[in-house]
C-alpha cells in the first residue's frame, strides 16, 4: 500500500486515481486536447464522489454532534453545582440538626436586627445633631462669606488708595527728582555765575590797574614837562622875586589893580565877592605859596557861597568836545572855578575856567560803567558821583583813583549827594531804595525803602528830599528816616534842586515844565515855569537854580539853554544853536558868573554874560 | 485552467470524518464523550486538533495531561505526514468515520516527533517547498521569494485559505514557456513500515 503526493499535495486515493495519474503524466507530451480534458473531467468525478462518500454525508452529521456536545457541557456545567448538595446530605436527622441550628441563628439575627434598630435611632440622633450642625456651619459659613466678601472689597478699595497714592508718589519722586536735577542744575549755574563775576572783577581790576598806571605816568610826563618849561622860565622867576624892593610893592600893586579890577566890575556886576577877584588876588599869592600862611587857601574857600546877584549868561564863552561819549552830569565847585564833568565813557573830568576858556586839569576814573550824578563837597576837596555800576563813588581831588566806593544797591544809582554833616552820603537808587553811608567805616548805615523809582535827591538841613518817577516828590527826616511830606509832581521826576538859603525847591518834570516850591510853606502851592520849545529831553535832565535864587535853568531838547526869571514867571532868555542834541544838564556857577551846559552828544559850553 | 482550479479546489477542500476517542487508560474526572472532526486532507494532524485537545482536557486533570499524540489500531500517527497520505495509508479500508485514539501519555519517542508548537510544523512544511523547487527551479524561485511570501504560504495552510495560498504557490508551479515543463517534477513515496523519501 502507498501513496504518492507531490507539493502540490495532490493525493491520490484509490487504484483507479493512481492509475489515472500516470496518463496525465503523460498527457502533455503527445495527448489531444479531447483526451486532456476528458482525463480531466475523470479526475474531477472521481473527486467529487470522493468528497460525496467521505465529506458530504459526515458534515452536518459532525457538526450537529459538536454542537449537541457543547450543549451537553453547558447543560453539565450549570447542573453540576446544584445537584452535588442535596445529593451530599440526605439523613432528616441532620437536616433537622441544621433546622434547629438555623432558627437559632435566626433568634441571634432577630436580636441583632433590634440592636441594630437602636443603633440606628442613636445614629438618627446623632445625625440630626449634626444636620443641626451642619445649619449652624452653613450659616457660620455664609457669614464666614459675607465677611470675606466684604474684606475683599475692603482689599480693592484699599489697593484702589494704595494705587492712587502710589500713583501720587511716584508724580512726587518724579518733581523730586525734576527738582534734584535743577537744583544740580542751578547749584553748576551758580558755580559758573561766581566764576564769571570772579573773571569780571579780576578783568575790572585789571583794567583799573591799567588805568592808574596810565594815568601816573601821564602825570609823570606832565610833571617832567612842566619842570622843563619851569627850568625854562627860571630866569625871570629869579628876577622877580630876586628884587626885594618888588616884594613890599606887589601888594600895593595887587590892591592897585585888585580896586582898579573892582571898579571894572562894579561897572557892570553887583557881584562884591566875585571869585574872579578871588582867583586873581589867589594868582597873585600863588607865586609865593611856599612862603604864605595855610589859613589864606581855607580863607579863600570858605566865605565863598553868598552870591549877590547871578548875571543871566548871554553868549558861549566856550565849546568842546569834553567827554568820548554823551555827558549826563555837570558841577561846579563851591569855589567856582572848577568844573566836574560825568559822562557815559565811566570817566569824570575836572575843568578848571581860565580866561573865560574850560582847561583840563584831571580825569577821575573808576567807575566800571557811566556817571549819573555828580557833586564836590563844600570844601571842595572831594567829589561824589554816582555810577550805573550800581555803586557811588568818592573821589580826593588830588587823586585820580577813587578813594571810597559805595556798592549795596542793585541797580543803578541815580543821584548821590553830601548830606548836612560831611562825613555822610545819601544815594538814591533806580532800585527804590535811598541808602545813608558812613564815610567814616564806609559802610552803608541804613536803607529806606521808597515805593517808586529815585531820580534824584537832595539834602537840606535834617531832611532829604527825593523824586520819583511816581510823580511825588517826598520829604524824608533824616533822624527818622521817615516820609514826612509828599508834594506832588507833574510827572515822573527827572532833577532836583534847592535853592542856597534852601527855602526854594525846583524840581524837573518830565512834562517840561519847571516847578518850584516853597518848602518853609508845607502848602502845595508853587510855581509852574514852561516856554514853547522847551521840552524835557530825558528821564535824567538836569535843572538848576542860579546861586542868587532869582533865575532857573534848564537844558532842553532841542539844544537850547532855556533861562526864566523867578520872580516874574517869564522866559528871561533863551541861548539856541550851539548845542546839537538834547541837553542833560546845566549847572549855575556859585558866583553866578558862569553857566555850563553839557548834552548828550559830547559837547560841553560855557555860557557868560560877556 | 479552470478546470486545473477546480481540481486543485476540489483537492484542497477534501475532508476525512474522524471520530476522536481518549484511550482507555487515561485518568479521567468522568466519562470523557467522543469527538468527531472533518480532517483537511492537504492539512498536519497537530496543527487542526487543538479543538480536540480542549475537549478532553476538559475530564482530565492538567497535571495528567502530557503531550498529546495519536494512534489508529496500535500504529502511532506521524504528524508530519500529510493527514491525507496517513488516511490513504493506514485506514483506507475502514468504515468511517475514521476513529482515532488519543493518547496524552506513553508518548512513543521512537516513532514519533515531537511537536511541541505550530512553529516545528511550519519549519516542516518549508523545507519540504524548498526541496521540491531545487527539483523544479534550482530554488530560484524560492529563494526570490520575500520572508513575507512565505509567511503567506504558511498562513494560507494554517488557515485552510485557498486563495491566499494558492496567490503564493502559483508562483511555485509556474515554469517558462521555453522551456516547457519543470526540469525534475518531485516524488515523496511514503510506506507503512519502514519510511523513506527520495527523487525521481
Amino acid at each position: 500500500m502507498a501513496a504518492v503526493t507531490g507539493n502540490t499535495r495532490t493525493v491520490m486515493t484509490d487504484s483507479t486515481g493512481e492509475s489515472q495519474r500516470g496518463g496525465r503524466v503523460l498527457a502533455p507530451g503527445r495527448g489531444g486536447r479531447s483526451a486532456e480534458t476528458r482525463w480531466k473531467r475523470h479526475i474531477v468525478g472521481q473527486l467529487k464522489h470522493r468528497d460525496l462518500s467521505q465529506h458530504a454525508k459526515f458534515q452536518d452529521l459532525i457538526r450537529f454532534y459538536t454542537q449537541l456536545l457543547d450543549r451537553t457541557t453547558l447543560t453539565k456545567g450549570i447542573l453540576s453545582g446544584s445537584v452535588r448538595r442535596p445529593s451530599s446530605d440526605s439523613s432528616i436527622s441532620s437536616l433537622l440538626h441544621r433546622n434547629n441550628q438555623l432558627k437559632k441563628t435566626t433568634g441571634e439575627l432577630a436580636y441583632q436586627v433590634v440592636q441594630l434598630q437602636q443603633q440606628i435611632k442613636i445614629k438618627e440622633c446623632v445625625l440630626g445633631e449634626q444636620h443641626a450642625r451642619r445649619a449652624e456651619e452653613r450659616r457660620r459659613l455664609a457669614g464666614a462669606f459675607d465677611a470675606r466678601q466684604e474684606l475683599h472689597e475692603r482689599v480693592e478699595q484699599v489697593q484702589e488708595e494704595n494705587g492712587g497714592l502710589k500713583t501720587d508718589y511716584d508724580a512726587l519722586l518724579e518733581r523730586q527728582r525734576g527738582a534734584e536735577t535743577k537744583l544740580r542744575e542751578e547749584k553748576v549755574r551758580g558755580g559758573r555765575l561766581l566764576e564769571d563775576m570772579i573773571h569780571l572783577k579780576q578783568q575790572a581790576a585789571a583794567h583799573m590797574n591799567s588805568r592808574n598806571e596810565r594815568k601816573s605816568r601821564a602825570r609823570e610826563a606832565n610833571l617832567q614837562k612842566e619842570l622843563q618849561t619851569a627850568a625854562r622860565s627860571k630866569v625871570t622867576m629869579d628876577s622877580c622875586s630876586s628884587a626885594p624892593t618888588s616884594r613890599s610893592s606887589s601888594p600895593n600893586t595887587a590892591d592897585r589893580t585888585e580896586s582898579s579890577e573892582r571898579r571894572h566890575r562894579l561897572f557892570r556886576s553887583a557881584s562884591v565877592t566875585s571869585p574872579r577877584i578871588l582867583s586873581s588876588i589867589r594868582e597873585l599869592f600863588q607865586k609865593r605859596r611856599g612862603h604864605s600862611v595855610s589859613s589864606l587857601q581855607e580863607d579863600l574857600q570858605r566865605p565863598v557861597g553868598i552870591c549877590v546877584s547871578a548875571r543871566v549868561p548871554e553868549r558861549a564863552l566856550h565849546t568842546l568836545e569834553a567827554h568820548e561819549q554823551g555827558i549826563n552830569a555837570v558841577r561846579f565847585s563851591s569855589s567856582s572855578d572848577l568844573l566836574a564833568t560825568g559822562g557815559t565813557d565811566r570817566v569824570i573830568k575836572l575843568w578848571e575856567i581860565r580866561a573865560g576858556a574850560l582847561t583840563h586839569r584831571a580825569t577821575l576814573g573808576g567807575s566800571t560803567e557811566g556817571i549819573t550824578c555828580i557833586e564836590f563837597d563844600p570844601t571842595g576837596l572831594r567829589i561824589l558821583a554816582a555810577s550805573y555800576d550800581k555803586s557811588a563813588l568818592l573821589w580826593r581831588l588830588d587823586d585820580s583813583v577813587p578813594k571810597l566806593t559805595l556798592t549795596g544797591h542793585s541797580r543803578k544809582v541815580t543821584a548821590a549827594r553830601f548830606s548836612g554833616c560831611l562825613h555822610q552820603v545819601v544815594t538814591g537808587s533806580a532800585d527804590r531804595t535811598i541808602r545813608l553811608w558812613d564815610l567814616h567805616r564806609a559802610a552803608c548805615v541804613r536803607v529806606v525803602e521808597v515805593a517808586s523809582y529815585c531820580s534824584d535827591l537832595i539834602c537840606s538841613e535834617n531832611c532829604i528830599i527825593s523824586g520819583h518817577f511816581d510823580s511825588k516828590i517826598r520829604v524824608w527826616d533824616t533822624r527818622t528816616v521817615s516820609c514826612v511830606q509828599e508834594i506832588p509832581a507833574q510827572g515822573k521826576v527827572t532833577s532836583l534842586d534847592i535853592s542856597s538859603d534852601h527855602r526854594q525847591l525846583l524840581s524837573c518834570c518830565r512834562d517840561d515844565c519847571l516847578q518850584l516850591v516853597d518848602l518853609r510853606r508845607r502848602s502845595n502851592e508853587r510855581m509852574c515855569f514852561r516856554a514853547d520849545g522847551f521840552k524835557c529831553g530825558s528821564d535824567s535832565t538836569k535843572a538848576v537854580i542860579s546861586p542868587d535864587g532869582c533865575f532857573l535853568a534848564a537844558g532842553s531838547a532841542d539844544g537850547a539853554v532855556y533861562i526864566w526869571n523867578v520872580s516874574t514867571g517869564n522866559l528871561e532868555s533863551r541861548l539856541p544853536d550851539k548845542h546839537s542834541s538834547s541837553i542833560s544838564a546845566v549847572s549855575w556857577s556859585l558866583s553866578g558868573e558862569y553857566v555850563v551846559s553839557v548834552d548828550k552828544s559830547r559837547r560841553a559850553i560855557l555860557w557868560s554874560d560877556i | 485552467m479552470a478546470d486545473d482550479k477546480d481540481v486543485l479546489r476540489d483537492v484542497w477542500f477534501g475532508r476525512i470524518p474522524t471520530c476522536f476517542i481518549l484511550n482507555q487508560d487515561e485518568v479521567t474526572e468522568r466519562e470523557a464523550e467522543p469527538y468527531y472532526l472533518l480532517l483537511p486532507r492537504v492539512s498536519y494532524l497537530t496543527l487542526v486538533t487543538d479543538k480536540v485537545r480542549k475537549h478532553f482536557h476538559k475530564v482530565m486533570r492538567t497535571e495528567d495531561a502530557e503531550e498529546m499524540w495519536f494512534e489508529y489500531e496500535g500504529t502511532p500517527l506521524k504528524w508530519h505526514y500529510p493527514i491525507g497520505v496517513l488516511f490513504d495509508l493506514h485506514a483506507s479500508n475502514t468504515v468511517l468515520p475514521w476513529s482515532i485514539t488519543v493518547h496524552f501519555k506513553n508518548f512513543p519517542d521512537r516513532d514519533l516527533l515531537h511537536c511541541p508548537s505550530n512553529s516545528v510544523i511550519e519549519a516542516h512544511f518549508m523545507s519540504s517547498i524548498k526541496e521540491a523547487d531545487v527539483l523544479k527551479h534550482k530554488s530560484q524561485v524560492v529563494n526570490d521569494m520575500q520572508k513575507k511570501d512565505h509567511k503567506q504560504l504558511w498562513m494560507g495552510l494554517q488557515n485552510d485559505k485557498f486563495d491566499q495560498f494558492w496567490a503564493m504557490n502559483r508562483k511555485l508551479m509556474e515554469y517558462p514557456t521555453e522551456e516547457g515543463g519543470f526540469r525534475c517534477i518531485p516524488f515523496r513515496i511514503y510506506q507503512v513500515t519502514f519510511l523513506f523519501s527520495s527523487c525521481v
